[in-house]
């Protein structure tokens, strides 16, 4: 990727241009298959990386096996920092590639002076992390405060209107996202489809009724 | 008939169980020597099954999402 593409992506926009140097100089790309796992969980943390193409899913198993999945990280998404700032250096979550993607990857000696020489690189870190954070704590709140039914409504407006993010998932996903298993995701489509509120059309699910979709995304579990 | 999506079968991933051909409830898959792939892709009808079934996740069928023509100016 040349330097006036990597500048548009969001966290290099925000860089001064000596930081961005000094990042394209230490920094390296990688270019990684469908299927592959970049990070895995519980393992040392030799990198971040930051998403330059593609789609990744970043993931966390609980002890009994069961996957929650965090997040689906794009483009100019910094991937696995948080890693690297906890103390123990151990992999937080596992980031798979969902696409054929290209990663920009940085050793973690290097973040560990950018962070230190480069105030803007911080910056960038911690508002991409605040970012993140308010999203988590959504999720949260959303798994506490919701029915099941509920979330999978929210979770169906939220991917209608973010494309970038609509395509691509699997009920075992959808079901790992909303924090259920996919029968209850099978189940609960099959009524939204009977009640007129979404269609299915092969690999599409189409919204229908935005106003009963907003309705039963907004019933709290009482 | 729409034909656009089909099951996607990762190889690398597959145990040949065989799960999948058995369950398919069109018959549209067989096995082969390197695993399971669509015998009759027009009979699929996309119903997921085969992912379900599947143990080791090697076949997927994702899904989209869109606004209905009503909500798309």
């Amino acid at each position: 990727m040349d330097s006036q593409s990597l500048i548009s992506l969001e966290f290099f926009a925000t860089l001064n241009p000596g930081t961005f140097n000094a990042l394209a100089g230490r920094a390296f790309q990688r270019e990684i298959h469908t299927g592959y796992n970049l990070v895995i969980e519980g393992m040392s943390a030799e990198a971040c990386y930051f998403v330059l193409s593609g789609q990744l899913r970043v993931s966390r198993m609980n002890r009994d096996g069961r996957i929650q999945i965090l997040a689906r990280l794009g483009a100019g998404e910094p991937v696995n920092v948080i890693s690297l700032l906890k103390e123990d250096r151990i992999n937080h979550a596992s980031v798979e590639s969902l696409t054929d993607s290209t990663v920009l990857v940085l050793l973690a000696n290097d973040f560990d002076d950018f962070l230190s020489q480069y105030p803007d690189f911080s910056t960038a870190l911690l508002r991409n992390l605040a970012k993140r954070m308010a999203k988590t704590t959504s999720l949260a709140a959303n798994l506490s405060l919701y029915t099941v039914r509920s979330r999978l409504a929210q979770f169906l407006i939220d991917l209608a209107e973010r494309p970038q993010y609509a395509g691509g998932w699997t009920q075992d996903e959808i079901a790992a996202h909303i924090g259920t298993v996919r029968d209850v995701v099978g189940r609960l489509l099959r009524e939204f489809e009977s009640q007129g509120l979404i269609e299915r059309d092969r690999q599409r699910i189409i919204l229908l009724d935005y106003e009963a979709l907003m309705s039963e995304a907004q019933n709290y579990d009482v | 008939m729409n034909f656009e999506a089909q099951p996607i079968i990762n190889l690398d991933r597959c145990t040949k169980c065989g799960l999948c051909v058995s369950g398919c409830p069109e018959n549209a898959l067989e096995m082969t020597d390197q695993g399971p792939k669509l015998r009759q892709p027009s009979i699929c009808t996309y119903c997921t099954d085969c992912e379900a079934l599947c143990p080791t996740g090697a076949i997927r069928t994702p899904l989209t999402v869109t606004w209905g023509s009503n909500y798309l100016s």
